[in-house]
């Protein structure tokens, strides 16, 4: 019996040793295979270096982040793909969607380790900068003829440029607008702002009824990143701030202090919810959707939002207006915005044409999808019969298309260490902190 | 079994396999976060050796002031040792004198540990909300509507709103790890002391506390280096804002690695709060070393 009992222990201590190493396996590189729902497909695109030709069988990994079935740009980048498989059956596109920021440590993470995959979405300017620098990206034209491109509008597609070559192709551009609760404003008996004195007189009667004027969630700091962001284009205008964003220009100078001033003057004011800086951007979205605050000052995509009956209650009583003008300023029809979302081809592809047709393909016809969703403005010159477009939708598109300029969130324009510095002065601007001076001058540490 | 536990080839084929674990998932990446530390690195870009200067900026002029987030840690270890383990300790003795719903409260009291932090957080966010939240409703149905708060929004009231869910989250876990301690001190010392006519608190402070001393050690120990890790709860709450009120090292931290990509900075920072832990926890074995009381 006893020695049983031994030859048992033998046998368990060696099982559990076996499971163990089996454990510490099973976590190495294989796994790393499986999670790719494209291990065979890879495998299969890997045996043929060599372009493929008409017919053969191609495959490509591609990365986004569009994981909510019925959000706007993952519908309409589905309709595209469908168009896609359906025109070019010899490819297989083997999707991985990752929800938004565990998307940007993944994507970050798998170029770091050069195993990006073919194609994947990112957003542009400081983002890709790294990726671009670290020669993990493919220059797009490398690999398209014209014909491909001719109906990319140039000029929208700036942020993919760097050193003056495309390396990626956005679909859709958004742009900073201040919807306003028409209703709301029809009770109180004032106008929609159209001045920055009339945003003033706004934010009195309201307050004075005991409505907060202007709802944003400055606990996610790019929310209130906005105000700052546009009031700096009303004083020192799109071309300036882009300037002082690609650190030719200084911050540090009367344009730019005025524009945080603006800021601290609309706080001074109580045009925000005191708390704000403890409210994310849901909490203040949900604000403006239940019909409590008549403002905020958002980007295009919250159009679709305030239109779906499910989650609004505000459908068609919101008007979309440009941020309001400022007197004498000549950067009054300038806008925060422009498009930063897009595809882009990986250098380590094996089929970089395909890709690079696939991403054309895609691109084009998700402008054209998103329009008509209502959830971007397209950057692709597009042909969309005669669909109906949403009155909220059309109000922003043609505030777009009249627009003199843009300038991109700062956010995204710069990269790395400058962004949360930035940020984090625009909450100081929110939490009355720092004086107009001390932002500049904060600002323009970054460039120094 | 003796036999078996002698043998030094079993001894090895037991504890290999944990060994390697804690050397393949603690020990290495430890070591190749201090081999990061030492790099200015933003993940893609060439590594470069840059010695100790990312040690040397973590306390200089670094802007969002990793000191705050230190200060803010070791409060958060007084607050956590001189206040919830004390509490816990109280709630234990109390309970494990066999009072009725002895159960009940042990389960309710250890509830918050059970529930995911985030639903503690989300919970706590929506008992500070200004507007809705109950804090403000209950401060104005007592008639103190000019004690009424933005808590976590404001500088001055946010650390402490946080501080006091990290201090309530884990009462109920250092009560059951005292309560534990204190059921099984055997029965008849405690008769003993009542026949002799102690006092329910002379039991407690001459019998009980010097008897589970060294699970009081180990509460102290959870307790400081919960502090000095802490993340979970505060990422939640506020994100370490408004305006960096609330700070600890490890949301810089996250902040530096995961938004401003800076892996040298960021190893540095983890390497600080590993030997802050390492160092902590030796203080306190030694500060408990004094005498150990056996039944």
């Amino acid at each position: 019996m006893g020695g049983f009992n031994k030859c048992k222990k033998k046998f368990a201590a060696l099982f559990l040793c076996f499971v163990v190493v089996l454990g510490i396996v099973g976590c190495g590189p294989k796994k790393a295979q499986t999670d790719t729902p494209s291990a065979a497909g890879e495998k299969e695109g890997k045996t043929n270096n060599t372009q493929p030709a008409k017919e053969e069988k191609v495959s490509l990994d591609v990365w986004h982040l569009w994981t909510i079935e019925n959000d706007g740009n993952a519908v309409s980048f589905n309709r595209a793909l469908e168009q896609y498989q359906a025109e070019h059956p010899n490819v297989t596109i083997n999707i991985d969607a990752t929800e938004n920021e565990a998307y940007k440590t993944k994507i970050k993470t798998a170029i770091s380790a050069n195993e990006a995959p073919d194609v994947f979405f990112t957003w542009g300017a400081g983002f890709a900068k790294p990726f671009v620098d670290a020669g993990q990206v493919a220059k797009i034209t490398d690999y398209l003829d014209e014909a491909a491109l001719k109906n990319l509008q140039m000029a929208s597609a700036n942020n993919f440029m760097y050193d003056g070559a495309l390396y990626g192709l956005p679909y859709s551009s958004w742009v900073g607008v201040l919807y306003c609760n028409e209703e709301m404003f029809n009770e109180a008996g004032v106008k929609i702002p159209e001045t920055y004195d009339e945003l003033m007189t706004a934010i009195e009667v309201f307050n004075g009824k005991g409505i907060v004027p202007i709802t944003v969630g400055a606990k996610d700091a790019w929310n209130a990143m906005f105000f700052q962001n546009i009031a700096s284009i009303r004083t020192a205008g799109t071309e300036l701030s882009t300037q002082a964003l690609m650190k030719e220009a200084s911050y540090d100078q009367q344009a730019f202090a005025d524009g945080a001033q603006m800021v601290l003057d609309l706080v001074e004011a109580d045009a925000f919810d005191p708390s704000c800086l403890a409210f994310s951007y849901d909490e203040a979205k949900i604000a403006l959707l239940n019909g409590e605050c008549p403002m905020m000052y958002q980007g295009s995509w919250l159009a679709a939002e305030i239109q779906n009956e499910e989650i609004s209650l505000v459908k068609d009583k919101v008007v979309a207006v440009n941020f309001p003008a400022l007197e004498g300023s000549a950067y009054n029809n300038q806008f925060l915005g422009g498009a930063i979302e897009g595809l882009v081809v990986s250098e380590k592809c094996e089929h970089k044409k395909v890709a690079a047709e696939f991403v054309a393909y895609i691109t084009e016809a998700m402008a054209k999808e998103s329009f008509l969703q209502g959830s971007g403005i397209p950057v692709w010159d597009i042909d969309a019969g005669d669909a109906s477009v949403d009155p909220l939708v059309q109000q922003i598109v043609d505030l777009a298309y009249g627009s003199d300029g843009y300038v991109v969130a700062w956010d995204t324009f710069l990269s790395g260490a400058d962004v949360t510095t930035h940020l984090s002065l625009v909450q100081d601007l929110f939490a009355q902190a720092k004086t107009a001076d001390e932002f500049v001058k904060g600002m323009q540490a970054l460039n120094e | 079994m003796d036999r078996i536990l002698s043998n030094k080839k079993y001894i090895f084929l037991f504890v290999f396999p944990a060994f390697l674990l804690f050397v393949t998932t603690i020990m290495i990446p430890i070591a190749y976060s201090g081999y990061l530390s030492t790099l200015d690195w933003n993940g893609y870009s060439e590594k470069v050796f840059i010695g100790f200067e990312n040690y040397k900026n973590l306390f200089a002029d670094f802007p969002e002031g990793f000191t705050i987030g230190v200060k803010n840690s070791l409060l958060l270890a007084l607050l956590s040792i001189f206040i919830q383990v004390p509490i816990a300790l109280i709630l234990a003795i109390v309970i494990s004198k066999g009072l009725k719903g002895e159960k009940f409260f042990r389960t309710v009291y250890f509830i918050p540990v059970i529930i995911s932090t985030t639903v503690i957080g989300q919970l706590w966010l929506k008992v500070y909300q200004p507007k809705y939240g109950v804090l403000n409703y209950l401060l104005s149905a007592i008639g103190l509507d000019n004690l009424k708060q933005s808590w976590l929004a404001s500088t001055e009231t946010a650390l402490a709103c946080v501080f006091f869910v990290c201090v309530w989250q884990y009462i109920g876990y250092h009560m059951l790890l005292l309560y534990s301690a204190i059921k099984s001190i055997p029965k008849t010392i405690l008769e003993a002391a009542r026949v002799d006519g102690a006092s329910n608190l002379q039991i407690a402070r001459h019998i009980t506390i010097p008897l589970i001393k060294p699970m009081i050690k180990v509460c102290v120990t959870f307790a400081l280096i919960g502090s000095l890790k802490t993340f979970d709860l505060i990422y939640v709450l506020t994100k370490g804002g408004p305006v960096h009120s609330t700070e600890v090292p490890t949301t810089i931290m996250y902040r530096v690695l995961l938004s401003e990509n800076n892996y040298g900075l960021g190893s540095a920072m983890a390497i600080f709060i590993v030997i802050e832990c390492l160092l902590f926890t030796v203080f306190i074995q030694r500060g408990f070393k004094a005498e150990a009381h056996t039944y």
